[in-house]
């Protein structure tokens, strides 16, 4: 019997990613799939059931990966100061280790494809919300709703990450971001979330 | 574990609901299909089906008896 070729999913899958970062959800489709990953139609439908199928597996992986990096060496009991941080620098990593990835899960995450049924969260959440819990509890941050939260300690780094990503910004052509820059725009977001 | 040889592959002209409805009935007279579904969405509606007895040619003149085109999708 013939077993998944998990090498030539790989393929499909990264393809497909590809595809979707360089022209949206809107034209993509499984024979144009086909042509670039240069398969044939019937080998695509063998692992996926269709385009919402594969659309949905490829989100769910792509978050299993997001989150693996995220977690890396992370602790919820963490001080605020050392867990944002670490959260900044992973998510970092993630995003120049796995550039189609984070383009391909931004979209994602702001398409209507984000409240399927079979997308998956995972524990993810769960280690992030403990975390900014303890920093409460500790005094070390004000109390403030979870969107609140996000949007001082995740919005900036993204922005200024986004500084980097496009090579320039408003000030300057050539924009590039450094653990230095970085550090400043911490001790100004670790400002704006003390009590 | 889905094996790959159990997974067949048609292009069909099954696209309405109705139409999926019918199949519906058929597959359903069928225990040793375990799961199928239809991409009406794709230019091909392919008709997806795992399954470890029924053979490809079956379910080609099951569905053309029927009054549908069928064919393997290579």
């Amino acid at each position: 019997m013939r077993v998944r070729d998990e090498h030539k999913e790989a393929t499909i899958r990264q393809k497909a990613m590809e595809m979707i970062v360089a022209e949206g959800f809107h034209g993509f489709s499984m024979q144009r799939l086909a042509k670039a990953a240069n398969v044939s139609p019937a080998t695509i439908y063998i692992y996926f059931k269709n385009k919402e199928d594969l659309l949905n597996s490829l989100y769910n992986d792509v978050h299993q990966t997001f989150a693996r990096v995220a977690l890396e060496n992370f602790d919820p009991n963490a001080s605020l100061e050392d867990g944002l941080w670490l959260q900044w620098k992973n998510r970092m990593k993630f995003i120049f280790e796995y550039p189609s990835h984070y383009r391909f899960y931004d979209q994602f995450r702001n398409s209507p494809l984000i409240h399927h049924k079979d997308i998956k969260e995972s524990g993810f959440k769960e280690a992030m919300k403990s975390f900014v819990m303890n920093a409460i509890i500790r005094d070390e941050m004000a109390r403030i709703e979870p969107e609140t939260f996000w949007s001082i300690a995740y919005g900036p780094f993204y922005s200024l990450l986004n500084f980097h990503l496009m090579g320039k910004s408003m000030m300057s052509d050539q924009y590039t971001v450094s653990d230095e820059k970085m550090k400043r725009l911490l001790r100004l977001v670790l400002k704006a979330l003390r009590p | 574990m889905e094996y790959t040889d159990d997974i067949l592959i048609f292009k069909t002209n099954v696209k309405s609901a109705p139409d999926q409805l019918r199949l519906k009935e058929l597959f359903d007279s069928i225990p040793s299909i375990n799961n199928w579904n239809v991409d009406a969405d794709d230019i091909d509606c392919v008709l997806r089906i795992v399954t470890r007895q029924v053979q490809a040619d079956d379910i080609i003149k099951l569905l053309t008896a029927t009054g549908y085109q069928c064919q393997e999708l290579e």
